[in-house]
Formats: structure tokens, sequence, C-alpha cells
């Protein structure tokens, strides 16, 4: 943490470096559409779902699970507070609760099935999410839900500070919040110890198999919140627009453990993380690529940054 | 057998050494044909030394090999020795528990199976034929988790025989090598295996039984050879000798080690066990008094490494119970949180996985005991916290945020005992505490040990280093088979004594 050399801050701000070099050579190439500030600002707001997925994640997977249902749980909250609010006319005050705590009963079954059943997470997740998306369906008869009230709206994309929508400092506020509890925090470092020396943990007294429930508690709660803003984003619920979010949250999550931290999820490296794949997409489209890009990008991007971790931990091993 | 006869197995002369340590001294051996060789020795004799140059594990310094009186290049290439006639059985048998009797037999048979299609109701007519003629009751669809445990054993030693069966490449029977397979057997099955391994001599094939137990030495061999401290001892004739001579071979006249304990006035016991049953303990009793260093020892098998996990409720024991400091705990309920409150301390074996997490700071792994529950973590303090544990125990490291998997074994056992230590523990529970790590490094954490009794702690240690006990343990409480069998005190905890407690227990089997 404390090494000056310059390799290691090349390593650990390498990121931000190159998408530094993506800005200026998508401005260089479209100064007037890319390098505007409505175009960052659309960026900076509507990836804040994107973000709060990558944190979400980042959760379980710091303590050694993975939580491959967290962008269903964003979809079935989105489509349960449309339903609640715009067909049941339920106030947000009540409604909002409700979502989070959905996300948090999702997280508990997770953790639940995980542990009592001694169950690889990966297999689990993957299950209830797609059992998750089923109720999505089935709840919202397949449909957009559309009449969501404007206050969310309001408060989630149409206010602005400094040009940037609301949505965005939610994202940032939690990623501090994370990093605080992460560095801070004796919960950080159990769950540090639960993902990267579990028997060690043990022994020292960590009870692992809470810490992995709150992980999963933590990251269903995470993608409830990014469910609640995605459905103030569009004022509507999409069946499917968690869908889209599993690949691109992975990728960041991996790819931001490449950088500010190298080696360790981190919730800065994610967020950087996060804005680099979205700022070369949107590049990538202004100069005329089409949707394609996005699969090429945030597939390519998962594999590089898993290769390049793997490079880092391989020259640690080499050095002792 | 003439002199003419040509050995299956000639070693020559062989030399192995790790850090300076002769693991073997210009060994020799001999395997003749259709004999059963015993080989002896105990912990850090070379026996597996020896063992894994003829698997090809280690490259041996100096000294050849003749099979069936041909030369075979050292070091052998892994996995050629079965192209040589030469199979293994280990203590852990090598098989797959999901798997079947059937799957487990052909594992790995490249020489003979098609990879591109197996017949499965060949090979299974194959197995069925080749249990009967070896006698076993075995059934090729049975899965091998369902099998007992000399079952298990028994499809090892089967498999092993047949891959060098006919020694496939040379037309002669073939080479088996087990090594430990009856520590955790009954005596009756441990009778049915011997019968197997006849029934293969009577075939041809030549035996070498690794073994600890002398009476089974006695019972199954022909000859034996004894290993002690890398050197061959001798190799004898199992019917012109006996169990005196042959653990005289394996004890020697050692030279003492420098003992450093000082004599103990007795006193009220700081820590008491009662009725700690676990996977091999059975109804065991001990306690221990403020000051002491006790050691427990045995043969493989025995259970005492078993202690130090049970009482510090890393494993919840079966049964048990523990008096610290006047409260009484369940050792069947106890969780390490528990046993960490109670004033215990755990220095496990398995320092990989278990003493430090080697991905993470020097800083991160000393202070977590220290956390608690924090919610504003310093840094700056703990970094501190740490180097002054680095300091204390002489960790050598460039910085508190290293990450651990950068220091040697010595410097991470320090690491691990200081972040215990600092904890200023009651009871210190120990399990083999210097597990490859240098000889400075070794003083340096019998220093803290002692150290620490001084101070008024107590110290439960478990090991299968006699040399060890004999330095720093009070007393020394020898198991077998779970339970303890003798008690060593002040001047006779000698590694001659222990060693020879040892092996005494395991002959009231006979």
């Amino acid at each position: 943490m404390h090494k000056s050399d310059l390799s290691y801050q090349l390593e650990r701000f390498g990121l931000v470096i190159v998408w530094l070099a993506f800005i200026a050579l998508f401005g260089a190439l479209r100064p007037d559409t890319f390098l505007t500030w409505s175009n960052f600002s659309t960026i900076f707001g509507s990836e804040a779902v994107l973000v709060i997925v990558t944190l979400g994640l980042m959760i379980p997977l710091t303590a050694g699970d993975f939580d491959l249902s967290i962008a269903q749980i964003v979809t079935l909250v989105s489509m349960t507070i449309a339903i609640l609010d715009a067909r049941m006319d339920l106030p947000l005050v009540l409604v909002l609760p409700l979502g989070l705590a959905l996300g948090a009963l999702i997280g508990l079954i997770n953790g639940a099935i995980t542990l009592y059943f001694r169950v690889h997470s990966l297999i689990v997740t993957l299950g209830v999410g797609t059992f998750l998306h089923g109720i999505t369906l089935w709840i919202g008869n397949s449909q957009t839900i559309s009449g969501v009230s404007p206050i969310l709206m309001e408060w989630v994309i149409i206010q602005r500070v400094l040009g940037v929508p609301i949505a965005f400092y939610y994202a940032i506020g939690l990623a501090i919040l994370i990093w605080y509890m992460l560095s801070y925090t004796a919960f950080g470092q159990q769950l540090l110890f639960t993902g990267r020396g579990r028997e060690v943990g043990r022994l020292t007294g960590v009870a692992v198999d809470r810490v992995r429930l709150v992980a999963f508690v933590l990251s269903g709660i995470l993608g409830a919140f990014a469910g609640i803003l995605y459905t103030g984003t569009t004022g509507s619920a999409n069946p499917s627009s968690g869908t889209f979010l599993l690949l691109p949250a992975f990728a960041a999550a991996f790819l931001g453990s490449t950088c500010i931290r190298p080696g360790r999820f981190n919730p800065w490296g994610s967020v950087i993380a996060v804005y680099f794949l979205v700022t070369g997409i949107n590049g990538l489209s202004v100069l005329g690529f089409r949707t394609f890009v996005q699969d090429l990008f945030y597939g390519g991007a998962l594999v590089l940054a898993v290769m390049i971790s793997q490079l880092v931990s391989g020259r640690k091993d080499r050095g002792l | 057998m003439s002199q003419t006869v040509i050995p299956r197995l000639a070693i020559k002369g062989l030399t192995k050494t790790f850090g300076g340590v002769r693991a073997l001294d210009s060994a020799d051996l001999t395997l003749l044909p259709g004999e059963v060789h015993g080989l002896l020795g105990t912990n850090g004799s070379g026996k597996s030394t020896l063992i894994k140059v003829l698997s090809g594990f280690h490259a041996p310094d100096e000294g050849t090999l003749e099979i069936d009186g041909r030369p075979v290049a050292l070091p052998m290439p892994l996995g050629r020795s079965e192209a040589h006639g030469l199979a293994f059985v280990h203590q852990n048998l090598g098989l797959l528990p999901e798997a079947t009797v059937l799957e487990n037999l052909i594992a790995g048979d490249h020489e003979r199976l098609n990879p591109w299609r197996i017949n499965w109701r060949a090979e299974a007519e194959r197995a069925r034929k080749l249990f009967a003629e070896h006698h076993l009751k075995l059934s090729p669809q049975q899965v091998v988790a369902d099998l007992s445990p000399v079952q298990r054993a028994q499809l090892a030693i089967v498999r092993a025989a047949d891959r060098v069966q006919e020694h496939r490449s040379h037309g002669v029977p073939g080479i088996l090598v087990l090594d430990e397979p009856t520590p955790f057997l009954p005596q009756e099955d441990v009778r049915e295996l011997f019968a197997m391994i006849r029934r293969l001599t009577a075939r041809g094939v030549s035996i070498v039984f690794v073994s600890h137990d002398i009476d089974e030495v006695l019972e199954v061999t022909d000859r034996s050879t004894v290993l002690r401290d890398g050197k061959v001892i001798g190799t004898y004739e199992t019917a012109a000798t006996n169990r005196a001579d042959l653990v005289e071979a394996i004890v020697g006249r050692a030279v003492a080690a420098d003992r450093r304990v000082l004599a103990l006035s007795p006193a009220a016991p700081i820590a008491e066990v009662r009725g700690l049953s676990g996977e091999i303990l059975k109804d065991v009793a001990l306690s221990v008094q403020p000051g002491e260093i006790l050691g427990l020892t045995g043969l493989i098998g025995a259970g005492h490494d078993e202690v130090p996990m049970l009482i510090a409720g890393a494993r919840a024991a079966s049964a048990g119970e523990l008096s610290l400091n006047g409260r009484t705990y369940d050792l069947n309920q106890m969780a390490p949180a528990d046993s960490i409150a109670a004033g215990i301390a755990l220095i496990p074996a398995d320092r990989q996985t278990a003493g430090i997490a080697p991905d993470l700071s020097l800083t991160e792994n000393a202070v977590l005991p220290l956390l608690r529950g924090s919610l504003a973590i310093n840094h700056r303090r703990n970094r501190r916290t740490t180097a002054d544990v680095m300091r204390k125990f002489s960790v050598k490291a460039s910085s508190p945020d290293q990450p651990a998997a950068e220091l040697s074994g010595g410097n991470q056992q320090k690491l691990v005992l200081g972040k215990w230590l600092q904890l200023e523990p009651r009871l210190v529970l120990l399990d083999e505490p210097t597990q490859g790590i240098d000889v400075g490094a070794r003083q340096e954490i019998y220093d803290h040990l002692l150290a620490l009794c001084a101070a008024g702690g107590a110290v439960i240690c478990a090991t299968s280093e006699f040399e060890q006990l004999e330095i720093i343990a009070h007393r020394v409480l020898v198991f077998d088979r779970g339970r303890i069998k003798a008690e060593l005190k002040g001047a006779d905890v000698t590694k001659a004594a222990i060693a020879k407690a040892c092996y005494e227990v395991a002959e009231e089997h006979a």
C-alpha cells in the first residue's frame, strides 16, 4: 500500500490512464458529439444503476462467493415497485422500503441455501436468478409497466447537481460507504479473510458463515436499490432490463480489481471500471459502430481483466 | 535364496540433502524376488524420502537403482515407475470415493485402455475375475464411499498389483511399495490384508512394506531394513530377529539433545480436560499446570494431533470437557471464538491455509484478532502494533504491508506465534509448530514458548518430532490408537525414551 515505486503506481492508475486516453482519442475524432458535457452527464447519470450493481456484486466476491442473481433482483424489484406504485397506487414511502426488503430477503435465501446445503453459490444464485426472472415475467405479465410516480423520476434522474443527474451521486455515496466498510471496519476485514483465508479467519474467531450470509443480504439490498433507480430512470419497469446488467457488472468488478488496490475487489476500481467500459462503448457508437461493440467490449474486458489479475498474482508467486 | 538370484530392486548409495540436512545418507536396499521387505524407522529417518525417490517425486543427489539387474536412470520421471513394474499404494490409498470400484480400478490405466472407447462390460468382467483371483468380495459397480476401510485398502492394493501384473513390459511379476497401509485398520482387518499380501508374493510379486508397527513387520515380512537419520542401520532376516533388536535399531543410542526446560514444582493445574473423544481419541483425560510445556506424541494414527484442534474448538469433539480458570467448557459446543475468549490460542499445523492468509498483508494477518467489532480501524496504529510484533518475534520482512506469502516459512510461523501471543493467552496449543522451519527459527520459537511459561502460561504441543520434545517438554504423553498409553516426566523425557515408549506401546496389540 505504501510502495511508492513508479511501476506500482502505474499499475494502480493504469486503468485511469487508459480511460483518459480513450476520452482523448474519441474527443479528437468526434469533438462535437463525444466531448460534450451533456454526453458525459448522460453517461454518468444513466450508468449509476450499473455502478451500484457492480458494488453489490463486489461484496460477495470479496467473501469468495458469486451472486449471479443480482441482475434479476434489479429487475424483480423494479417490476414489483412499478406494480405497487403504478397499479396499486401505494405511496412511495411504503413501496421503496418494501423493494429494499425484497432484495434483502432474496439475499437471505441465496445465503441460506448456499450455507445450509453447502452448495457452491455460483449454482445457487444462477438458479435463483432464473427463478426470479420467471417471477418477474409472471407478475408483470411479460410487459413493461409504466406510469410510475414522477416523484421517483424527479429524485433519480431529473434533479441535477452540476448538470449531472442525482442518481450518480447516490452511486458515489454508496461507493464511499462500501469503501469505508471494507477499509475501516472489522466487518470489512472479516469479509476479506472469509474470501482469502477462510480457515485462518474461522480459527481467529470470525463467524465465516454469518459473514457470507450478510454479504449475500447486502448484495440483495444493493441490487434492490439499483432496481429502484432503474425504475426511476425510465419511469417504468421492463421485464428484461436486468438481463443486460450481469456481464457488464462482472466485467467491471474484475477489471476494477486490477487497479487502485490491485489484487482486491475495491469500490473505486469498480466505479472507474464501469465508466471506462461505458466510455469505450459510447465512444465507439459515436464513431458509428453498431450494438455488437457492447458484447465485444464487455466480454473482452472480463476475460482481459481476469488474465491481468492472474498475471499480477503470478508475478507475486514468482517473487517468492 | 541363493547368491545367484538377481534382486528385483537394488538401491545403492542413495543420498538426498534438503537445505543442508541429509535426509538420506548413502542408503542401500535390496529386494529379492517374492519377498516382503519391511522398511522401518521413525519420523524423519528417511523412509519417505527413499519412497519418493523411487516414485520420481524427489531427484537424489547420488545413488544408483537397478531393477531386475538392469540399471534405471535416476531421477525417475514422474509416472514412469509403472513401466518399470513398480507400483505404489500410499496411506491415503489414492481412491476417488464418489466413483465406483470399476472406475477406480481402471483410472489411469493408459497402457491397456483404448482412450476412445472403454468397453465397460468387458472391463467389469475382467474386474470380477481379478477380484476372484485375489479372493476379494468386491463388486465392480459398488461406490467406493460405501466400502469398508479394509476393502478400500484391498482395492488400492489389487489395483497397484494389476497395473504391474506380469510386469507388462518385461513379463515378470511386479514390485509393490505399500506405504503405511494399515494404521487406521482394526486388527482383524490387518490379518485379512496380510493374507492378501502373502497370496501376492506366492505369485512372485515382491513387496516393500513401510510401517511403524513392529509387530506387523515381524508378522508379514521376510526381511526388514531399518533406517535412522537417513542411514541404513541394518537389514535383518525377520525369522532371526526380535522386537527388542528392531526397537534398538530404530531408536538407537541417541545423542542427548540440549534440554532447555527447568524442573517444575508441582502446582494445581491451570487447565484440565476430561472425557475427550474425537475421530480417533477415546475418552482422554489430561491436565497441564502453570509454567508447564506438555508434549503430546505418538505414531501415525495415534490421535495426539487431534487434541489441540478439539480443545481450541477448531473441530467439534464428540465429547469432552475443559476446565480453565475455574470455568468449564463443553468441547462438543466450543467454537474458536469461545476458546479465544477463554484465553486459548491455537497455532495450527497447516500454516498455508490455517495459519496465515498468504495474499493478505502482515498487518492484516497480525491484527485480525484485535479488531473485534471495530467501526473505525486505525491503520497507522495497526501497522505500529504489527511492527512491534515483528520486532519482538524477529519476523524478517521489509514492511508490515508486505503480503505474508513473501515471507519464509520460519518468518511466517513467527508471525503466527506473534499474532497469538500478543493476546497474552493462558493456554497455548500447538500442532507440529516447527514443520518445514529452519533451525534458527526453531530456536526462536522455543525461546518464546519458554518465556511464555516463565510468565505462568501453559503450553500443549502435539508433535511427532521427538527431539523437539526432549528440548522443550516438561512432560510427554504418548498416545496410541486414541488413548494415552505412557507418560514421561522430567529427566525421562529423552528422544530415545519417547521413541521407545511409542514402539513399546504398539507392542501391546500383539
